[in-house]
C-alpha cells in the first residue's frame, strides 16, 4: 500500500529581506543581512538596540479590507499576508478544492500585550503595594480596549485565515517555542497523508520585537549585544558569536495531496517527505548536551521519509548564533551523519534574517524549496573565525551551487522542543523507490 | 516480512484506549473528589469582592482555590519526580501547575511508565494564552516610576529590565505544561501544544490518537489546561463572549440550556489522560476507561469573521459518528459545551437537533460547566474526564440549575432528581465563538 504523498503547491512569506519568496531568495544568495537598528519602539536606552525587522510594513500590505487588521499584532498581519500569497501562488481559489477538505495549521506564537498600557495598569493598580490580579484587572479593563484585546489570542490568525480562504476542515494553531511552525507543517502533512483532508494551509508567524521580547530574551542571556555592528551581529557557528538577534516574519504554504494537485494541474514546488518531533526531556532553558532530542527528531524525520542520513544533500540548520545552540546542534548533526558529517553542507538562514522564533521553521521551509528548485545553497554570513567545537562545513559567506534532492531542516526550541522536516525535490520515481525499499 | 511493511500493517489497525486520568477542577483536586462533587451536584462557583469590599471586576468565579501549588497537590509521586517538581514550582505559571498536577495523576494511575521507557511516550496538550503575572513586573515598574507616580519608559532599559526574573519569559510560553510534563517524566516522544481556545482539548486528544495510530508513539499524555480567570485571558474572552455581569446567587450563575441563562462563569481547570495502544494496554493488564473511537473538527467562519457554530458543530458530529461507526440512536450520552450563554447554547442545541433529529430529545445530555464554569481550553479536558468517569461508574451526573427548558434548546439535560445511565458511548463537544467545533467519540471498552 503506497501512502499518500504530500507536496507543496503554493508558498508565501514576509521577512526582513522581502515581502515575498521572490524578494527574499536573491538577498539570501547575495548574503545580505536583514539586521539593523531597532525602530519598532524606542530602544535607545535598552541593552539591545538591534533587530531584524520586516521593513516598510503596513497592514495595508495584506491586501484585504479589514479594520481588525489595524488592531491585530504584527504576526497576525504577517500570517494572513503570507497565507493569501500562498493561496494565490497555488492557483487555489476555493472552487478548486472542497472547503470541507481544506484546513489550516499554523504555529503562530504568543502575542505580547501593549507595554505602555500594561505598565500603566500596574501603576494604577499597585498604589496599595502589591498588584493582585483583581486590582490589575479592574485597572486594565479601563486602560485596554477589549475589541483590540480579542486579537491577542494565539488562535486568531488561524481562524482569520480559515475565514479568508473558506477552509471548513480542521483549523489549528500550535505553540512549541521555536519549533512551532515546523511542527504545524509536519502535523498538517500528517492530516493529508491520513486522508482526513486534501489540502492544508500550514506555516507560522511571529514578532517578538517588542519591549517584552527584548526584556525576556535579554534576561535569558540569549541576545547578541553587538549593537554597533548590526549586520555582523548574528554569527552562527563562528567562534565570536554572542547570541541571536530578534527577527520577525511569517511564511505559509499550501500543502496538498499529490493526486489532488495533479488533477488540477498545479505546479509542484517540492515534497514534504518526512517529519519528526521529539523532546529532550532535559531542561526548559537549554538542550541536553548531547543534543539527544534533536537527534531523535532527525531520525524520526528520516525514518518517516524512508531515507538514510547519507541521502541528505544539505542541512538548513536551526543555527541561532548562541554559544550553546550552535555547539549542541553541531554535536547532533555529527551523531546523525557519523564520519560523513563534514561532507554535508550546512547553512544558517538566521545569519541573515535573525531569529523569528515560532515562525523560523516556516520561513526556512521556503528557503529549502527554493534550494531544491535552483540547485544553489545560501551562505552562513559573518563566518570569520572557526570554532574548534563547530567544525563542519557551514557554507561560509558565499553561496554555493549544489544539486540538492533532499534537505534536512531541524528546529530547536525552549522547553526541550525539537522537530525536523525532510524536504525533497519533487521526483515521480524517488518516493516510489523509497517505498519499494521499505517493502 | 520487512519490519517497515509489517509496522505499516500493524499500525493500520492500532486502536487507542484511555488508561489513566487526572483532574484539577474547582470542584475537586482528585478523580474521586471530582466525581463526588459532580454526582452530588455541588457547584464550584463563588462570589467575589475586591480587597476593599467594593464590587470586583469578576462578580463570581469558579476557582480551584484548594489548589495552592503545594507539592501535596500533585498526587502520588516518585521521589525523583517529586524533587524535580518541587525545584521548579516557582518557575511554573498557574496554568502549568494545574496541568502538571493533572498529568502526574494520570501517569500514576495508568502505570504506563513502569513498563515502557519514556522514549516512545509523547505529550500533546491543549493550553490557553498564558496571562502575564502583573506581580512579576511590579519591581521593574517601581524602579522606573518617578515622584509624580508616572512610569517613565526611558528608564526601563536601564533600570526596569534588570528587575525582571531571568526565566520570566519561559513562564509565559503556552508549551510549558507539555514541556515540564516531558521533563519531569522523561517523555521523549513527539511533543506539541494546541492553542485553539475552547476546542484545544479535543484537538489535542485527536492529535495524540494520530500519533498512536500511526505508530509514532506507544502512549501519549494528553489533555488541556486553561483559564478565563487570569487578567488577560478574561479580557480577551470578554471581547468574544458574554460573561455573567452580576451575580447575587453564585451557585446558580452557570445554567447551561436553562431559559434564564445569562452568561459564562470565569473558571480555571485542567485534566489529563494517558492514551495508549490497545494491545500494549491489554498486554500489561492496564485498566481501560474507554476507547477513543473517533475525533473530528470543523470550522465555519466567513471572510468578514461571521461564525456559524451550529453548522460546524453539526458537521463535526456527523463526521465523528461516521468515523466511529456509531448511529445517533446508539450514542449513550452527550457532553455538551454548555457555555450558559443565550447564543452558544442555542447554536449547540440546534446542531444536536440537526444531527440527532428526534433522538435529540432522548439522548441524555450533561454539561459540567454548570458545576465548574468556563475554563476555556481546560474545560474540554475536565468535561472529557467527567464523562469517562461516568462511563466507568455507569451513571450520569446532573446539569445544575437546569430549571426552565428553553424552546430554542430542544435537548435533554439530565436534571438533578434523575438517575440516568451513562450508556456505553459518548460524544465530547466543544465550540468557539469563531465557528470552530470539535467532537471526540468514546466507547466503553467492555462493549466491544
Amino acid at each position: 500500500m503506497l501512502r499518500r504523498r504530500v507536496v507543496i503547491t503554493g508558498m508565501g512569506c514576509i521577512t526582513p529581506l522581502g515581502h515575498s519568496p521572490g524578494e527574499l531568495w536573491p538577498a539570501l544568495l547575495e548574503g545580505r543581512s536583514g539586521v539593523a537598528p531597532l525602530t519598532l519602539f524606542d530602544a535607545s536606552r535598552f541593552p539591545v538596540r538591534i533587530a531584524a525587522e520586516v521593513k516598510d510594513w503596513s497592514p495595508r500590505n495584506v491586501g484585504i479590507d479589514g479594520r481588525f487588521l489595524d488592531n491585530a499584532p504584527r504576526q497576525t498581519q504577517f500570517a494572513l499576508a503570507a497565507g493569501l500569497q500562498a493561496i494565490r501562488h497555488a492557483g487555489l481559489p476555493s472552487n478548486r478544492v472542497s472547503p470541507r477538505r481544506l484546513g489550516v495549521y499554523l504555529g503562530v506564537g504568543e502575542p505580547f500585550e501593549d507595554f505602555t498600557r500594561f505598565t500603566a495598569s500596574i501603576s494604577d493598580a499597585a498604589r496599595g503595594g502589591a498588584c493582585a490580579d483583581d486590582a490589575f484587572l479592574s485597572s486594565a479593563l479601563r486602560i485596554f480596549d477589549p475589541e483590540t484585546e480579542r486579537e491577542y489570542e494565539p488562535h486568531r490568525p488561524a481562524t482569520h485565515l480559515a475565514g479568508l480562504v473558506n477552509a471548513q476542515g480542521p483549523v489549528l494553531n500550535c505553540i512549541a517555542a521555536c519549533a512551532s511552525s515546523t511542527q504545524a507543517i509536519g502535523e498538517a502533512a500528517r492530516l493529508i497523508r491520513r486522508g482526513e483532508v486534501d489540502a492544508m494551509l500550514a506555516g507560522g508567524a511571529h514578532s517578538t520585537i517588542h519591549p517584552f521580547g527584548v526584556t525576556g530574551f535579554h534576561r535569558l542571556s540569549a541576545l547578541s549585544t553587538r549593537n554597533d555592528d548590526p549586520r555582523a551581529a548574528v554569527r552562527p557557528f563562528d567562534a565570536d558569536r554572542d547570541g541571536f538577534v530578534i527577527g520577525e516574519g511569517g511564511a505559509v504554504f499550501v500543502l496538498e495531496e499529490l493526486e489532488h494537485a495533479r488533477r488540477r494541474g498545479a505546479e509542484i514546488l517540492g515534497e514534504i517527505a518526512g517529519y519528526g518531533s521529539a523532546q529532550d526531556a532535559f531542561r526548559v532553558t537549554d538542550s541536553a548536551p548531547d543534543g539527544r532530542g534533536t537527534v531523535l527528531a532527525i531520525r524520526r524525520a528520516l525514518a518517516d521519509a524512508a531515507l538514510n542520513a547519507e541521502d541528505i544533500d544539505y542541512v538548513n540548520a536551526h543555527g541561532t548564533g548562541t554559544l550553546l545552540n550552535d555547539r549542541i546542534e553541531t554535536i547532533a548533526l555529527k551523531t546523525t551523519f557519523g564520519p560523513a558529517a563534514g561532507r554535508v553542507p550546512i547553512s544558517s538562514t538566521k545569519s541573515m534574517l535573525g531569529h523569528s522564533t515560532t515562525a523560523c521553521g516556516a520561513i526556512e521551509l521556503a528557503v529549502c524549496l527554493m534550494t531544491v528548485r535552483d540547485a544553489v545553497v545560501h551562505p552562513t554570513i559573518n563566518y570569520a573565525t572557526p570554532d574548534p567545537q563547530c567544525d563542519l562545513d557551514y557554507v561560509p559567506n558565499v553561496a554555493r551551487e549544489l544539486d540538492v534532492r533532499h534537505v534536512l531542516s531541524p528546529s530547536i526550541g525552549f522547553g526541550g522542543q525539537n522537530a525536523a522536516l525532510v524536504v525533497s525535490r519533487f521526483d515521480e520515481s524517488s518516493r516510489s523507490a523509497a517505498a519499494q525499499r521499505a517493502a | 516480512m520487512d519490519p517497515m511493511a509489517s509496522a505499516i500493517l500493524r499500525t493500520a489497525s492500532r486502536r487507542v484506549v484511555v488508561t489513566g486520568l487526572g483532574v484539577v477542577s474547582p470542584i475537586g483536586l482528585t478523580r474521586g473528589a471530582y466525581w463526588q462533587a459532580l454526582v452530588e451536584g455541588r457547584s464550584g462557583v463563588r462570589g467575589r469582592s475586591a480587597a476593599d469590599g467594593s464590587p470586583a471586576a469578576i462578580p463570581c468565579a469558579a476557582e480551584a482555590s484548594e489548589f495552592t501549588g503545594d507539592i501535596e497537590n500533585f498526587g502520588p509521586l516518585e521521589p525523583a519526580v517529586k524533587k524535580a517538581i518541587r525545584k521548579a514550582l516557582k518557575l511554573m505559571n498557574r496554568d502549568t501547575l494545574l496541568a502538571v498536577a493533572a498529568g502526574q495523576q494520570a501517569l500514576a494511575e495508568s502505570g504506563v511508565l513502569a513498563v515502557t521507557g519514556g522514549e516512545r511516550v509523547g505529550v500533546c496538550f491543549g493550553a490557553d494564552n498564558i496571562s502575564m503575572n502583573p506581580d512579576d513586573f511590579l519591581g521593574g515598574v517601581r524602579a522606573c516610576t518617578g515622584e509624580d507616580g508616572r512610569f517613565d519608559f526611558d528608564r526601563w532599559g536601564t533600570e526596569g529590565l534588570g528587575e525582571i526574573e531571568p526565566l520570566w519569559l519561559l513562564k509565559c510560553l503556552p508549551n510549558m505544561p507539555a514541556c515540564y510534563l516531558a521533563i519531569f517524566n522523561g517523555l521523549m516522544g513527539p511533543n506539541n501544544t494546541i492553542t485553539e481556545g475552547a476546542v484545544s482539548a479535543n484537538l489535542a486528544i485527536a492529535e495524540a490518537c494520530r500519533l498512536i495510530e500511526d505508530g509514532l508513539a506507544d502512549a501519549v499524555l494528553t489533555g488541556a489546561t486553561g483559564t478565563t480567570l487570569r487578567p488577560f485571558n478574561l479580557m480577551h474572552a470578554l471581547g468574544d463572549e458574554e460573561f455573567i455581569r452580576d451575580c447575587r446567587d453564585p451557585q446558580t450563575a452557570s445554567r447551561p440550556f436553562d431559559l434564564h441563562r445569562r452568561g459564562a462563569v470565569p473558571a480555571e481547570g485542567a485534566a489529563a489522560f494517558v492514551l495508549e495502544d490497545l494491545h500494549a494496554a491489554l498486554e500489561r493488564g492496564a485498566t481501560i476507561y474507554g476507547e477513543i473511537a473517533a475525533a473530528s473538527a470543523a470550522c465555519a467562519i466567513d471572510a468578514s469573521g461571521r461564525a456559524d457554530g451550529r453548522r460546524s458543530l453539526a458537521r463535526s458530529m456527523r463526521e465523528c459518528l461516521e468515523r466511529a461507526g456509531l448511529e445517533p440512536r446508539s450514542v449513550g450520552h452527550l457532553h455538551a459545551h454548555g457555555l450558559s450563554t443565550q447564543r452558544m447554547d442555542a447554536d449547540e442545541a440546534g446542531a444536536i437537533r440537526d444531527v440527532f433529529a428526534a433522538e435529540a430529545e432522548r439522548v441524555p445530555l450533561v454539561a459540567a460547566k454548570s458545576h465548574q464554569g468556563h475554563a476555556s481550553a481546560g474545560s474540554g479536558a475536565t468535561e472529557m474526564a467527567a464523562s469517562l468517569l461516568a462511563l466507568r461508574k455507569g451513571r450520569l451526573f446532573p446539569v445544575l440549575n437546569y430549571e426552565q427548558p428553553d424552546r430554542a434548546c430542544p435537548v435533554r439535560p439530565v436534571t438533578v432528581a434523575a438517575t440516568v445511565p451513562a450508556g456505553d458511548s459518548f460524544l465530547n463537544l466543544n465550540l468557539t465563538p469563531h465557528g470552530q467545533a470539535s467532537c471526540v467519540a468514546v466507547r466503553a471498552w467492555e462493549s466491544n
